[in-house]
């Protein structure tokens, strides 16, 4: 069944209208914040975004903020239960009929991977269990970036970040498989989990209007393609995004109550293309190429859009 | 802080007996190498025998923010640490950091501090533009770095080498220290190399300006000011105010500015849509255009315009932001 929107079709129906401001002090060419800035016009200003300390901390640096909405910095591992105390207090006072029930706010979890993936991974458990009504929104640029791109559970195979180096003894740089934060959800049963990507506009405004109609935990997992971590030059920030996708590295899918639907069938060009582009994969092809590493890559990928075929198939 | 320590017999002009110390403050946007640049700068003083210190200072902003590093350089230990308030020379990467009040490039410059700025204008033109007291000297090393190294911000060793010269240390000490720092980043032989031959060619064009030792000319004791009593209501006020960021400029962060040419323009608000910094806006004929206050410069939108619209100018005057 291929996946249609209902609502954004042409990019003249992106608002116009701005709920992230200029003036950030975060990298030029941030994906993560191009994310943030498109999925702030469908969620609008009537916000509380719970941070967990990483590179977005960084926009509400005092006293200066790009947001309209307002902003509750917590630990790495506790924005989760940020947001259920903001949420409970909400509740609290709108039964004491103390706040009108129309000047309620939506209470949005902001997080990098480091925290969504490793750290507030318990936190968000406990969170999904209670039902809790927040939209929880990870731009996801694969490593601890803040405090200088150090390896998290969510930077894929052969990725060099900073405790990752290439070296003699491991030359292909991270080992690990990217953690599937999204199955981790899905076995949550939350009413709604999406990956977006921000060279994808109408599919990430679209998600984020469908999601409002669910109450419950929501997760958008955005692809924060990031010049300053992988190494590449920041014009190129929607090219990596765009590669991502087209080689299938980053699937863009939604599951509605557990239903996974892809919303874009990728090209699945040869990932040798979207790795190339970025200095993080360098090693993988000079001084010599790692063939091996470069196909084990592939075989992931091919892995997973076999397995996503095969359930479409049996239904 | 890279420590301080003792290498070979010393040989350069400059660097007196004694506890004279020449200090070299370097401003640079976060990504342009300035604090690579301060590690050749030490390595190179090292290998020649002098004490040298090196270590950098940034905030929590990121690539593009203003940052600093500092190298010391003596002949006999080195006491001072931290920050160099009075500088012997200052090297900017980046023009646009001098009007940049958080950069604090001109803190402690003064009539005999030297004072290298990468820019295409000379001593003199850039004199008529900002009021800087120092001994103005200035070389276009973005070009360079374009044109040898196919990337704008790739400074670290074309920075070292005209600190190099400046303070007079030999042009193959430089060559040594490029070698050795872009290697422990990692980056390749082969552009290693290239980096030499630019950084060589930067060593001989820089001109000239006399570079001080100094014995720490620092300020003097600073009066404790009791603050007045200020209501609650006038500190936070701004905070509450919803987004106030807009205020910034962040001009100073490009080297290349995105200039659209509406004639091409097919009004398809790609450009809009992957703008990270929201500083494209639609005119009421439905065409973008680009708020320069609030561009980076990543040129993204560059990228994404499909009939190539969106064309790109490099930046040169440092007023005209
Ligand atoms: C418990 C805890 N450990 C470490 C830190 C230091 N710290 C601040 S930001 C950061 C990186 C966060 O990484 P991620 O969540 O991936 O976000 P990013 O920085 O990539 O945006 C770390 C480790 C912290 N704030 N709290
Ligand atoms: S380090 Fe990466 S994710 Fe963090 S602000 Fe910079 S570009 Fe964005």
């Amino acid at each position: 069944m291929v996946w249609e929107p209902r609502i954004f079709k042409d990019l003249h129906q992106i608002p116009r209208v701005e709920h992230v401001f200029p003036g950030t002090p975060l990298c030029a060419g941030c994906g993560g914040l191009e994310s943030l800035r498109l999925a702030a016009k469908i969620l609008g200003n009537r916000v509380v975004y719970v941070n967990a300390a990483g590179c977005f901390t960084n926009l509400a640096s005092f006293p200066f903020t790009p947001l309209d909405a307002s902003w509750l910095y917590t630990t790495m591992g506790s924005a989760p239960a940020g947001a259920q105390g903001v949420r409970d207090a909400l509740d609290v006072l709108i039964a004491k009929g103390r706040l009108p029930k129309e000047e309620d706010v939506t209470v949005v979890v902001l997080g990098g991977d480091g925290s969504t993936y490793d750290m507030a991974l318990s936190s968000t458990s406990g969170a999904i269990t209670r039902h809790l009504d927040f939209y929880y929104f990870c731009y996801d640029n694969e490593a601890y970036g803040n405090t200088g791109v150090q390896l998290s559970p969510a930077t894929p195979y052969g990725a060099r970040t900073t405790t990752s180096p290439c070296a003699v003894l491991h030359p292909v740089g991270a080992m690990q498989e990217k953690k599937d934060i999204f199955e981790i959800w899905r076995a949550h049963n939350p009413p709604y989990i999406a990956t977006v990507s921000p060279r994808f506009p109408l599919d990430l405004e679209e998600k984020f209007t469908r999601a409002a109609a669910y109450q419950g935990p929501k997760l958008f997992l955005g692809f924060a393609a990031c010049p300053t971590g992988w190494l590449f030059d920041p014009a190129y920030t929607p090219d990596v995004a765009r590669l991502a996708v087209e080689c299938g590295f980053w699937p863009l899918k939604e599951a509605i109550n557990g239903m996974v639907t892809h919303t874009y069938v990728p090209k699945l060009s040869p990932v040798e293309n979207y790795l190339k582009l970025q200095g993080r994969f360098r090693h993988l092809f000079e001084p010599t190429l790692q063939k091996e590493a470069i196909a084990h890559i592939q075989g992931s990928v091919n892995a997973y859009w076999e397995r996503v075929n095969l359930a479409e198939r049996t239904g | 802080m890279a420590g301080a320590a003792r290498g070979a017999e010393p040989s350069s002009t400059n660097i007196k007996e004694g506890p004279a110390v020449i200090s070299v403050r370097f401003h640079g946007r976060g990504g342009q190498g300035a604090k690579t640049a301060s590690r050749i700068l030490g390595t190179a003083a090292f290998s020649e025998g002098f004490t040298a210190q090196d270590s950098p200072i940034y905030g929590a902003e990121r690539r593009g923010a203003p940052v600093s590093a500092f190298t010391r350089i003596a002949k006999g230990p080195i006491r001072e640490r931290g920050i160099i308030i009075c500088p012997s020379l200052v090297v900017v990467a980046d023009a646009s950091l001098i009007g940049d009040p958080a950069a604090r490039v001109i803190e402690g410059i003064d009539e005999r501090t030297a004072v290298f700025v990468n820019s295409p204008l000379t001593g003199e033109q850039l004199h008529t533009r900002i009021s800087l007291p120092g001994r103005l000297t200035t070389l276009d090393l973005t070009e360079v770095a374009v044109r040898e190294l196919g990337k704008r911000s790739a400074l670290s060793a074309l920075l070292g080498a005209v600190a190099g010269r400046l303070v007079g240390l030999r042009s193959e000490s430089i060559d040594h220290a490029v070698a050795q720092e872009l290697a422990d980043l990692g980056v390749d032989a082969s552009i290693i190399q290239r980096n030499q031959t630019a950084a060589r060619h930067c060593y001989e064009a820089v001109s000239l300006v006399p570079v001080e030792t100094s014995v720490h000319r620092g300020p003097g004791p600073t009066p404790l000011r009791v603050p007045a009593y200020e209501p609650p209501t006038r500190g936070t006020a701004r905070i509450t105010a919803g987004p106030n960021s807009a205020i910034r400029s962040v001009s100073g962060w490009r080297t290349y500015r995105p200039v659209l040419r509406p004639d091409l323009c097919n009004g398809c608000w790609l450009c809009f849509a992957n703008c990270p910094e929201g500083a494209i806006t639609i005119k009421p004929d439905g065409k973008p255009a680009v708020y320069y206050p609030h561009c980076k410069g990543c040129l993204d939108c560059v990228e994404v315009c499909p009939t190539d619209a969106m064309t790109v100018e490099r930046e040169t005057d440092v007023t005209n932001k």
